[in-house]
């Protein structure tokens, strides 16, 4: 990392320490409310400071370290009648290891409730994911950790707008780094994406029955991307179809089984077949959209789970995915390219306000035949982090964390990576 | 803010002491202090904190009227210390709302903090009067916490980051939590002269001299709204 970048990202942390050490007395304690309740404010700021991550192994999809990540946050709900929210977080994310700054509108959604007794909402716009637990979680303030789960924000090799003309390309992208470029689709380089994002909503419409309280609750959406690469528009004609049902059989546990089902590649690949080199070489070259099946999906099946009791919380997400790949020739890979992520943590208050906790985390792939023999498509990746957050006020919580990542396969193989953060919230 | 909740926990443990003689026939029988505090128009705020994780609404809540103020002694009646009881008292725990959210005690106090809501919670405070983080505990359940020193709690729960409550300890038994229209009342008063502060919502929204002698019948004090 170059030294002014790193001093500059000690700097954020350090500035919030100091605002929150003179501030945090004056900062709200209750909801920030206006217009007689109709509209509650929440907010956030985060500053991060970490090691360059050489092996790019907390790479988001935004193209920024999770470990270095700076982020000011707003929420707010209108409700301007009883059964009816306007719900937006409105975010501004950077990188205190100097990347580009992003603007967005993380979610912006309008809340129905037709019966005013019943637990049945309806929610349309940019609405958070039904699948599985961790993309929901308000993670400055509900976690120990730093780093997130590796389903949720590892990248692996599988991009949504090119595709490999064969296994051998496939699984040489394992070697090249961040940015991978294939033969058929977009020409550029470009990340590949998570099994799932916790750095996206979708858009689309959802509908809940049961709330939190309740011994069962199930939450169905229809949006325009995917889990691993939510949009604003679909970008290939299909809908995802995502559910979750989850069940409370005692206080303190809650247990989810998640589906998920879209198209994952977007009409680019399909228009863009034959504009490549390699594909109009092929005198065999196939439509794009032709899969053994007729369909390239992603195919998700996720299992969370969560108890605690006392001072004690644990946590463990099962995260599996299973895309089918168009067929552009033939060398196409006919197989269903599958990997599963499974994530357990646990965290344990020792004194108010200090809390311990960490998490191991495992990523794997499944196996293709190619040339090589049959190998794993992707280079699977184990992390192990532990830390450790201090309350200093309610309002301000500093975390440290030490991360050690490994991998099979690629330039890095291995990374420890401490990391600091600061986060005020009110 | 700041300077106001420094000065009223100072003035909370000055009470020690300040302590002054009271004297006369009075100061068996003691007088009463009376008044009215007037609240500020804009009720306390009890509505969830957003979040854009949600899928749904969370349930319904009967929040119960808040009392909001509270009329004590900065200094006390010399004795006022010697009949301190280490009571009992309760924060409940209903409707993702502490009940009551202004609890006032005297030191040595044991507060139990029954859960009867259906989920979780995690009662914790990191006042420095009193740290304690109860952990998580479900309902029927009960926790305690003995408040051994004078001073301002700030409680609140670490699962539902709409719920805070005020516990005000003090050295002395003479001060009065205010009902939900402002009106209070301090008994068995003996004669001196002593500050009253009423503190309002986190902050000491005023201090009055009063003066109490032996022929006094009972004193009326209201605190207006500056």
């Amino acid at each position: 990392m170059p030294r002014p970048r790193r001093i500059g990202g000690l700097f954020a942390v350090c500035s919030l320490l100091v605002v929150a050490g003179v501030d945090a007395q004056v900062l709200p304690q209750e909801t920030v409310s206006l217009i007689g309740g109709r509209l509650t404010l929440g907010g956030e700021v985060t500053a991060t400071v970490a090691p360059d991550d050489d092996g790019q192994f907390n790479t988001t999809d935004y193209d920024r370290s999770a470990l270095q990540l700076l982020r000011f946050g707003v929420t707010a709900s209108f409700r301007p009648v009883e059964r009816l929210a306007f719900v937006t977080e409105l975010r501004a994310e950077g990188d205190t290891g100097g990347g580009p700054w992003t603007a967005l509108p993380f979610a912006a959604y309008v809340r129905v409730r037709p019966w005013k007794d019943r637990n049945f909402d309806i929610q349309a716009g940019r609405i958070p994911p039904v699948f599985g637990a961790a993309g929901r979680r308000i993670y400055a303030t509900d976690n120990v950790l730093i780093g997130y789960p590796l389903a949720w924000q590892y990248l692996t090799v599988l991009r949504t707008d090119a595709v490999p003309a064969n296994a051998e390309e496939l699984i040489r992208a394992r070697d090249t780094g961040a940015a991978r470029w294939y033969s058929v689709g977009s020409p550029s380089y470009a990340a590949g994406v998570p099994l799932a994002t916790a750095f996206r909503y979708d858009t689309g419409v959802e509908v809940r029955i049961g709330g939190e309280q309740q011994r069962l609750s199930w939450a169905s959406a229809l949006t325009a991307g995917t889990i691993s690469s939510p949009g604003a528009r679909s970008e290939n004609g299909g809908p995802q179809f995502s559910t979750r049902l989850a069940t409370r059989p005692v206080t303190g546990m809650i247990v989810g089984v998640s589906f998920a089902d879209g198209q994952f590649f977007s009409d680019d690949v399909a228009t863009s077949t034959y504009r490549t080199p390699y594909a109009a070489a092929d005198p065999y070259a196939m439509p794009a959209a032709a899969t053994t099946d007729g369909r390239y999906h992603q195919t998700s099946w996720g299992v969370d789970a969560e108890y605690s009791i006392g001072h004690f919380l644990a946590r463990a997400e099962l995260v599996t995915a299973r895309w089918r790949l168009p067929i552009v020739g033939p060398e196409s890979i006919r197989e269903p390219l599958t990997s599963a992520g499974l994530a357990v943590e646990g965290r344990y208050r020792v004194w108010p306000g200090i809390t311990l906790g960490a998490r191991i985390d495992r990523l794997g792939f499944g196996k293709i035949d190619s040339v090589y023999g049959r190998q794993a498509w992707d280079a699977p990746v184990t992390r192990f982090e532990g830390g450790v957050a201090w309350a200093a006020t309610r309002n301000l919580i500093v975390r440290s964390s030490v991360q050690y990542d490994t991998r099979t396969r690629g330039g890095v193989r291995s990374a420890t990576l401490p990391a600091l953060q600061a986060t005020l919230w009110f | 803010m700041t300077s106001s909740r420094t000065a009223s926990a100072v003035a909370l443990a000055a009470g020690v002491m300040l302590a002054v003689p009271g004297t006369g026939p009075a100061q068996t029988r003691g007088v009463t202090i009376r008044g009215r505090v007037e609240l500020p128009r804009a009720a306390p705020n009890s509505e969830r904190r957003p979040s854009a994780g949600d899928l749904g609404d969370g349930p319904a809540r009967d929040v119960p009227e808040r009392r909001r103020a509270v009329v004590y002694f900065e200094t006390a009646p010399r004795g006022a210390f010697e009949d301190r009881e280490g009571g009992r008292a309760s924060m409940d725990q209903r409707h993702e709302t502490f009940v009551p959210h202004l609890l006032a005690i005297t030191v040595g106090t044991t507060v139990d903090f029954p859960n009867n809501d259906r989920t979780y919670h995690n009662v914790f405070s990191l006042s420095k009067p009193r740290r304690f983080d109860l952990g998580r505990y479900a309902a029927g359940r009960s926790k305690s916490v003995r408040f051994d020193r004078p001073g301002i709690v700030r409680v609140f729960c670490d699962i539902h980051s709409h719920m805070n409550a005020f516990i005000l300890v003090f050295t002395h038994r003479f001060y009065s939590v205010a009902d939900t229209d402002g009106r209070y009342q301090i008994d068995h008063v003996p004669p001196g002269t002593y500050t009253l502060v009423a503190w309002v919502e986190g902050a000491i929204r005023e201090t009055r001299s009063v003066q109490v002698t032996p022929e006094s019948r009972g004193v009326e004090i209201d605190f207006p709204t500056r």
